[in-house]
């Protein structure tokens, strides 16, 4: 690819599409006004597993996946439609944000259909959280340096390493991950493969780590001769590092990934009124302006990956420049809320408790899924510079 | 893309690779108007194409047009090309006859105009008019309180004080203690500034996307410690955030010159200023002292980004404009309301 491949197409939403955006918003307005989902005090996916089990009986969980594995066969650019509307009205996702975005996907792709039989219904049905075992103490961004291993043994697999930021483990039954099966000469990236492992199984330790915004969501998993069965190999052994790629380039494009600090902005719009300074809504307005531009890319990239496309870099492009976006919107909050002094005078205590919990969990936006700086990478090679 | 606008496109990018070189680029800073380039457009009708069918004209929608602008905006074709293809449909809009002649046109949203009826503008003074000694009307579009007005004036009718834009392009100073005009009622003033707006903004981001291809070429070109200057981090990181904007820039513009509702138009131009910004910045960072050469092409897209950026509604109006839209919504209505706004063809 080279700078002038960029490329881009406007989406159409389809008729179907825009009712399930009237359903899901209906779900939400009935949310709200039973109690359910009251206007959040923080930042962050959240996690409430009855909310999550409420979706899933909409059918919402595995919206695309085949009807035999309970999916609803539906298009990308529906479940495009149905998370941004989810995750900017607040709704709490996280019990099955990673199952449903990834796990999911990368056992549909690459897993056997007895794991596909076995796994993908109860993700449906809202009762299953996954974890993502990638990250380790001294593998971050370099994550084909990892040290954590899985030999073969009578009948399945004995692993051993140590997992680091793996959120949501305490709260999840199974973690996917990343480890070495075997070593071949002259590539780091061969030898590497993906194992299912049930959380509660003899060998795993999983220890809090809490985050700077006074959260404990990410852990340490410390992996001591864990056995799990043959059966828990996802795709051909040695072949991880492919189908982790593929299964990154997933998570890239999202509307999480521009939408994390949408509640605060949200928030502030309804504090503010309408008799704000010029000032204020001309950084208010830039927001906006970089928010329509973001959901611009984003839908279109949804939309490539429906025609069947794989746009890697545009993908990149969407989450360097929306996670930066994210930060960027609680620094300009912050600033509007000043200019105007809206905080002292007492009528904004949910955004004032919003402001501060956005400010301690910004420097997360850049830095998980992977990097920017990496990101920029990948969006180097796909313009032609390296 | 529609077979209509791929011709439309192919046809002008021909017509820029025949007619507009260097030298011709340079000469509009004398002034000069690259003529073969305009005669080739009038030719072929580009001038006339957003001109209803029954009108002699092509039809062509603001999509379209938007095409061929970025098509120019690429080529830093200079001149008053956007003026005249808006310039000949407002005449149109309005039922004012003219001939296939090149036009300026300038927005005025609070200077003194005649009153309806009149014939004479006394004490006229308008400011940053394009081009107006090589065009023989020259346009203004003026708020008035049923909507916009649209006065047409002769260009030579004008006493001309010179002044030119950051890319070295005519924005005059006109004067007149008195001036004929021939006057109509045109419709909603804001409409069209926006689609002067989104037509600009189209020009601005050909001139980025030329900028950004060029400078990724040039990284693969220089050599400094023995290797490609594309091979260090420092110069990838610069042009992959570049690319960020490229994209995100694209993207609400499409959008924006198919839908032309009036967040989608606000947000392009905001987003425009913001890619402008960094191309700039980014793109003379890359080319080290060669950009910084008046003989180097770069800077005949730079400066003229540094000349649009703010055309037709800066871009801190344009901000102003889109967070008004939505100020007074509520943390609940917000949502629906900037996700129904970024679907083209929306209100
Ligand atoms: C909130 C949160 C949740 C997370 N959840 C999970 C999870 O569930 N599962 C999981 O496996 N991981 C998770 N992570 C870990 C995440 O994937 C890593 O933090 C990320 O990949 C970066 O690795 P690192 O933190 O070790 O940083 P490092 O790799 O040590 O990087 C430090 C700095 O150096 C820069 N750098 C490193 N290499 C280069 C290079 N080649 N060129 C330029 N700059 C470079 C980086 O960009 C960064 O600025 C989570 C992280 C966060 C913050």
């Amino acid at each position: 690819m080279t700078a002038t491949s960029l490329h881009l197409e406007l989406p159409t939403l389809t008729p179907e599409a825009e009712t399930l955006r009237q359903e899901v918003r209906a779900f939400i307005a009935e949310e709200r006004s039973s109690g359910r989902l009251p206007p959040p005090h923080r930042i962050g996916l959240g996690f409430d597993r009855e909310m999550t089990k409420r979706i899933a009986a909409k059918g919402w969980i595995g919206l695309t996946w085949p009807r035999q594995y309970g999916g609803q066969e539906r298009s990308a650019l529906e479940r495009y439609v149905m998370n941004e509307e989810l995750l900017a009205a607040a709704v709490p996702v996280g019990a099955h944000w990673v199952a449903d975005r990834q796990s999911g996907p990368v056992l549909l792709k690459f897993g056997t259909d007895e794991q596909r039989r076995f796994y993908l219904p109860k993700i449906a049905a809202g009762d299953l959280t996954f974890s993502i075992g990638m990250s380790e103490p001294e593998s971050g961004s370099d994550l084909a340096s990892l040290k954590a291993r899985a030999e073969k043994v009578d009948g399945g697999w004995r692993i051993n390493g140590r997992k680091i930021w793996t959120t949501n483990a305490h709260r999840a039954q199974y973690m996917i991950v990343l480890v070495r099966t075997s070593t071949v000469e002259g590539s780091r990236h061969a030898g590497l493969s993906q194992l299912i492992v049930d959380l509660a199984a003899p060998g795993v330790t999983i220890s809090p780590i809490i985050s700077m915004a006074g959260e404990h969501d990410f852990n340490e998993v410390l992996l001591e001769d864990v056995v799990v069965p043959d059966d828990a190999l996802i795709g051909k052994e040695g072949n991880g590092w492919n189908q982790v790629s593929a299964e990154l380039a997933y998570e890239r494009s999202g509307p999480e990934r521009w939408l994390s600090s949408f509640r605060l902005i949200s928030e502030l719009v309804d504090v503010l009124g309408p008799d704000a300074r010029a000032a204020s809504l001309e950084e208010l307005g830039r927001l906006i302006s970089h928010l329509l531009s973001l959901r611009q890319l984003s839908m279109s990239v949804a939309s490539m990956i429906q025609q069947g496309q794989s746009p890697n870099v545009e993908a990149s492009i969407v989450k360097d420049l929306g996670t930066k976006f994210e930060q960027e919107a609680v620094r300009v909050v912050r600033n509007i809320v000043s200019a105007e002094d809206l905080i002292s005078n007492g009528r904004a205590e949910r955004l004032k408790a919003l402001l501060i919990h956005a400010q301690q969990y910004a420097p997360a936006f850049t830095i998980r899924g992977g990097t920017n700086e990496i990101l920029r990478g990948i969006i180097a090679r796909g313009i032609g510079l390296r | 893309m529609s077979e209509n606008r791929t011709f439309f496109r192919e046809t002008v990018e021909r017509i820029l690779a025949d007619t507009l070189d260097k030298a011709a680029i340079d000469a509009a800073e004398e002034r000069r108007l690259p003529s073969s380039l305009y005669d080739a457009l009038v030719e072929n009708g580009i001038t006339l194409m957003l001109v209803p069918e029954d009108k002699g004209g092509i039809g062509a929608s603001v999509g379209d047009a938007a095409v061929i602008l970025r098509a120019a905006g690429e080529a830093a074709a200079p001149g008053p090309l956007l003026e005249t293809m808006l310039g000949q449909r407002l005449l149109a809009d309005a039922g004012i006859d003219l001939t296939d002649g090149l036009l300026s046109l300038v927005f005025v949203d609070d200077s003194a105009i005649p009153a309806e009826g009149e014939t004479e503008w006394r004490d006229a003074a308008i400011h940053d008019v394009p081009w107006s000694e090589a065009v023989s009307h020259v346009l203004v579009v003026a708020r008035s309180d049923s909507g916009a007005r649209l006065l047409l004036t002769q260009a030579d009718g004008w006493t001309v004080t010179p002044v030119s834009d950051a890319a070295g392009e005519p924005r005059d100073t006109l004067t007149a203690a008195s001036i004929p005009v021939v006057s109509a009622t045109l419709g909603d003033y804001d409409a069209l500034l926006r689609t002067a707006s989104i037509l600009r903004g189209a020009q601005i981001l050909g001139a980025i996307e030329w900028s950004f291809r060029r400078s990724v070429e040039y990284a693969g070109e220089r050599k400094q410690f023995g290797r490609e200057i594309s091979k260090f981090q420092a110069v990838q990181q610069m042009l992959a955030e570049l690319a960020d904007h490229v994209l995100a820039s694209a993207g609400i513009t499409e959008a924006a010159a198919e839908g032309l509702n009036a967040s989608l138009a606000a947000a392009a131009r905001s987003r425009l200023g913001d890619a402008a910004d960094a191309a700039i910045l980014i793109t003379h960072q890359v080319h080290g002292a060669m950009g910084f050469s008046l003989e180097y092409a770069l800077n005949s897209r730079t400066r003229r980004l540094m000349a649009w950026r703010d055309d037709y509604g800066s871009v801190l109006h344009w901000r102003r404009a889109l967070a008004g839209n939505f100020a007074g919504l509520t943390r609940e209505t917000f949502w629906p309301a900037v996700s129904d706004a970024g679907l083209p063809g929306a209100a």
